[in-house]
């Protein structure tokens, strides 16, 4: 096991450092740098200067080793939209709205999820099935702004109901949460059904009938223990579904989170930025990778990773 | 050889083929019938566009009506700028499902051969086209897709390239999974023993066997490209602005939400059913030609 972990840790690795390289080439290769000033452009002498004093003037593999000998020393660059700051200040005020939203919405939405596909696998063809179906099958196909613009229309321009943006009153939050949450409740609510589905018509299941175990004992015991596989190999998907989906979430509830950093650090040119912030995502669904990894592991003694897995 | 098997032997029962099974299962999923109902009568109205709509996607040629709420000459209202609402929707058609289906086309394009490479050597090969699949697992697909509508400053095309350099993965894993549980098989060794080469192997036996899981991936990869353009453009780094497309739509109509709700709610709606049928007819159809797939 310890050996399986390190090499996957070793094999992460490497396609984190791959990765960092391609975004920084990519990021690098977009034309225009921070300096171009759309309407006021700088005077040619004065913008080679400050090039130069962010380091823009040298070839493109020489700014990334920098970079990342910074990186490991956890010094992430001046971001080029505020000089005066650091990074870890500028991001330290952005990341809380982010981990409160998303957080929630996947502790609500995943519970909720798991329990409806539960629900909907052992009253199969009732209406809390069709209810189940529907509910992942529009989560999964509806892109998260459509939701979140949905949910504006309904609940805070007809009903009136809930702000439509803003941030800082929990009143606040119910739109952007729900709109989160519906990524992890459709992704485990279709999983945890056809898993659950698939286990139950497992012979061991009868087996256990045969032995006059109460249907409770059955199912809390052995057939959600069996089926939970399915639901951590799931995770993965579905934590870089909420985080990629923050960008839009925030955007349409006006949230001054993250998400809005990574779209307005590419439009202007804020390379420590956007690379942080790109770094931060990788490291996170790299760790996503190898948690789900280990826990696949882990919950199924059926798999032993004594050699390369196919 | 032929003309003996294909002689008719008279009592026989009828034959029924393995694609009037898959049809018969497809038409006992209601959900997946009406997702591809709705799908047909989408694409239909794509393709006749300038004959359902009076004027052309950009003529902005009710200027006087602009903002104009829904009424009997204008389906879906007029937008911001005085063009006719609902032939803006009905171009944006176009523009999503020629994405969706050029990506899919192009997604399975760069899929089969990789697949079918990974899955008939094995070994360094496989290692090599995991690993980068690997790489395409822990990047996030819309922000380096941000990223490279950026630096290619979005377009058409760019879109349909992103769209399928994401969208290949599923594909490959797909045609990898069914070619390494058929090149076991005993007319594949067969072949070998004749002398067949690996290429006329892949091409004459494994590829073939491989068909549905293809169509399944082709299907499940369009709404996939569909959203991303959609996401792209709301973004403001997909089609840019002439062109009707819904995700930009989306963007404009979120300022005018308040007033005028016609301007969200209409390319809201197109999206979310557009996606919904394509998904809702691709599991249908996943289920239809390959039930061992199902879940998958």
């Amino acid at each position: 096991m310890t050996g399986f972990i390190i090499r996957r840790l070793l094999s992460i690795s490497v396609t984190f450092i791959i990765v960092s390289i391609l975004i920084f080439t990519m990021m690098h290769a977009i034309p225009g740098g921070p300096f171009d000033g759309g309407e006021m452009p700088l005077p040619p002498a004065v913008r080679e200067k400050m090039m130069a004093q962010f380091g823009l003037d040298q070839p493109v593999w020489v700014q990334y080793l920098k970079y990342m000998s910074g990186v490991i020393r956890l010094d992430f660059g001046v971001p080029f939209q505020s000089p005066g700051e650091t990074m870890f200040s500028l991001l330290a005020d952005a990341w809380l709205p982010s981990l409160v939203l998303g957080g929630l919405g996947v502790l609500i939405g995943a519970p909720l999820g798991i329990l409806l596909g539960i629900a909907a696998a052992l009253h199969r063809n009732t209406w809390i099935d069709y209810l189940a179906s529907a509910v992942a099958t529009i989560g999964l196909t509806v892109p998260v702004f459509v939701t979140s613009m949905l949910l504006i229309l309904i609940f805070a321009v007809w009903l009136n109901w809930f702000p439509a943006s803003g941030w800082g009153e929990p009143i606040n939050w119910v739109l952007p949460i729900t709109a989160y949450a519906t990524i992890p409740m459709a992704t485990y609510a279709r999983y945890t059904r056809s898993a659950m589905l698939d286990t139950l018509n497992k012979p061991f299941v009868t087996v256990l009938r045969a032995k006059g175990l109460t249907e409770n004992k059955i199912i809390y015991g052995h057939v959600l223990r069996n089926s939970a596989i399915p639901m951590v190999t799931v995770f993965l998907p579905m934590f870089i579904g909420t985080a990629t989906g923050s960008i839009f979430v925030e955007a349409m509830f006006r949230v001054p989170g993250l998400g809005s950093y990574f779209v307005s650090s590419i439009r202007t040119r804020d390379y420590p930025l956007e690379m942080a912030l790109m770094l931060m995502l990788t490291v996170m669904f790299c760790v996503a990778y190898l948690i789900s990894d280990v826990a696949y592991a882990l919950l199924n003694p059926r798999i032993r990773y004594g050699d390369r897995k196919g | 050889m032929t003309a003996l098997l294909t002689t008719p032997m008279p009592p026989a029962p009828r034959q029924r083929g393995p694609l009037w099974f898959a049809w018969r299962r497809f038409r006992a999923n209601k959900a997946a019938v009406v997702g591809g109902i709705v799908l047909g009568v989408i694409t239909l109205l794509a393709i006749l566009a300038p004959l359902v709509t009076k004027t052309g996607p950009n003529d902005q040629a009710f200027l006087t009506e602009n903002l104009f709420p829904p009424s009997w000459d204008h389906w879906f209202g007029v937008d911001d700028l005085g063009r006719d609402f609902w032939t803006r929707i009905v171009y944006g058609a176009r523009v999503s499902l020629t994405i969706g289906f050029a990506a899919a086309t192009c997604s399975v394009l760069i899929g089969i051969p990789l697949g079918a490479i990974a899955g008939y050597y094995g070994g360094r090969a496989d290692w090599l086209i995991m690993r980068v699949i690997e790489i395409f697992s822990v990047v996030p697909p819309l922000l380096a897709a941000m990223l490279l509508g950026a630096l290619t400053q979005g377009g058409f095309l760019t879109i349909v390239v992103i769209a399928a350099l994401f969208g290949w993965v599923q594909v490959c894993l797909l045609v990898r999974a069914q070619i390494k549980a058929f090149k076991e098989k005993e007319f594949v060794r067969a072949a070998q023993a004749l002398g067949a080469s690996p290429g006329y192997i892949i091409r004459r036996h494994l590829i073939p066997n491989a068909i549905s899981p293809i169509i399944v991936g082709f299907v499940l990869a369009i709404p996939l490209a569909m959203m991303l353009e959609a996401s792209l453009s709301f973004l403001g780094v997909g089609i840019p602005p002439p062109t009707p497309s819904w995700g930009q739509m989306i963007n404009v109509g979120m300022n005018f939400m308040y007033f005028y709700w016609h301007m969200a709610v209409f390319p809201t709606a197109a999206l979310a059913i557009t996606v919904m049928a394509t998904t809702l007819f691709g599991d249908g159809l996943r289920d239809a030609l390959d039930p061992t797939l199902k879940g998958a």
